[in-house]
């Protein structure tokens, strides 16, 4: 097993800013944003891509963290819940879920923020059921879903109105 | 926690073959089951073969005279998303479409799920009706086996040490064929199948497949099915002969997702309902 590695060096860009390490082939991508980058909104909850909470957008799709080895996201585009507010403004979807009530303990909502952000990204008019089978990933034990749903549902009606 | 293990990521077969050749090596394309499995200390990893970087392992092609092609490391959503697939072979994106949860399938392969070989793969049911042919590489080259003799029990395949699965194959089919995929689960959204079902009719040739899946050891191909779709045209009479035929081979297990009765039930019902679907 001499010739093949147990640490590998990447390279990734999360939120825009490029990162170089040499991490352990047995650290999954979402304990590198966390340890490695001190990146913790991305949340860990089940660690077997069952609950959503370590939603991020890789190389512009929505995807579980923790089911991916940190080495498999060598060259990947990152984006986590740290970079969607702008300079302290927070996005369209952010301020709709404060207005819905979308939020409550708050442990999904970054999880629940990207998954719906990466719906809107590449369907800025879902339907109702498009944001139900997209978030279908990421469960909510506080709010039953109905405030997230809406909250989406006024971005999208925003954007049509434009 | 994952235990600590080699990574390398070959950019051709013969790396990869010779890779998977060392001791615990396990392929990884998705990664959803084997990190999962990895994690759970299910299976034993000392060299993780990421096999993404490997060329054409990520074509899909449709082409209405010479089938489909579906390779290792086309992911579940990329089935879904092809709208040739879709038209062509509609069972594969409506099977993909009930697995997991749309963050899974951005990773998840088809070719992952048969290779996991779980007897409620939801994939398998339809690749078993379509007739799909498994091409494997290995060092002495490349073979080919249909789906049915590919997975052998439970999480078994016929894959050899070292072997690994470049593509699946689809024969084209008749214009006029039609299919259907229907899962029974417990809750609306992500969960295992109590049992899955495809079948697809054919009037012209006469051909109807069914394949029953989480009822056996593995997904269950149903023989003489032709036979009777000739000579029974009544849909509801061809349901129950049928269903009879079934019970020779079923077995159904009690499980936390089922009883062995209740599955016998389902597929008595469901047997129905694809039949409805594709026998009119």
């Amino acid at each position: 097993m001499k010739k093949y590695s147990t640490h590998i060096i990447i390279t990734v860009r999360v939120n825009g800013v490029p990162y170089r390490d040499r991490v352990p082939v047995h650290l999954t991508l979402l304990q590198f944003l966390r340890e490695r980058l001190f990146l913790t909104g991305t949340k860990e909850g089940c660690d077997i891509g069952e609950c959503g909470a370590c939603t991020i957008i890789m190389d512009g799709k929505a995807v579980a963290s923790c089911l991916i080895l940190a080495c498999e996201a060598d060259g990947a585009d990152i984006r986590t819940i740290e970079g969607e507010a702008k300079g302290g403004e927070l996005t369209e979807l952010q301020k709709a879920f404060i207005d819905y009530g979308a939020i409550q303990c708050g442990f999904c909502t970054p999880g629940m923020i990207m998954s719906a952000q990466n719906l809107l990204d590449m369907n800025p008019n879902p339907s109702r059921e498009e944001i139900v089978e997209a978030i279908a990933g990421n469960l909510c034990r506080c709010t039953g879903y109905e405030p997230i749903i809406q909250a989406v549902e006024a971005v999208a009606h925003k954007r049509r109105r434009r | 926690m994952i235990h600590s293990c080699a990574y390398t990521k070959p950019t051709n077969l013969e790396d990869a073959v010779s890779a998977l050749h060392e001791e615990n090596a396990r392929v990884l394309a998705g990664g959803t089951d084997l990190l999962a499995d990895m994690r759970g200390g299910i299976k034993k990893t000392d060299l993780v073969v990421d096999i993404k970087g490997i060329e054409n392992l990520n074509v899909l092609s449709v082409d209405s005279d010479r089938g489909a092609s579906i390779g290792a490391a086309v992911t579940l959503n990329a089935l879904i998303e092809s709208k040739k697939l879709k038209e062509r072979y509609p069972v594969l994106p409506d099977a993909a479409f009930t697995i997991a949860t749309y963050q899974l399938r951005n990773r998840a392969t088809m070719v992952g799920n048969i290779c996991n070989a779980s007897p409620a793969a939801d994939m398998a049911p339809p690749l078993y009706i379509l007739g799909a042919k498994v091409l494997i590489a290995g060092r002495n080259g490349e073979r080919s086996v249909p789906i049915d003799t590919f997975i052998t029990g439970v999480k078994e395949t016929i894959l050899d040490k070292g072997e690994i699965v470049t593509r699946v194959e689809i024969p084209p089919l008749s214009k006029n064929s039609k299919m259907v995929f229907l899962k029974k689960q417990r809750i609306k959204g992500h969960d295992l199948a109590t049992i899955n079902i495809a079948g697809l009719a054919d009037r012209g040739s006469q051909q109807l497949k069914i394949c029953i899946g989480a009822c056996a050891e593995t997904p269950l191909l149903l023989e003489k099915t032709d036979e009777l779709y000739r000579e029974e045209k009544d849909i509801e009479k061809l349901a129950e002969r049928i269903f009879e035929l079934s019970l020779q081979s079923i077995s159904p297990i009690d499980d936390i997702r089922s009883s062995a009765e209740y599955r016998r039930n389902m597929v008595r019902i469901y047997v129905n309902r694809v039949l409805q679907e594709i026998c009119l």
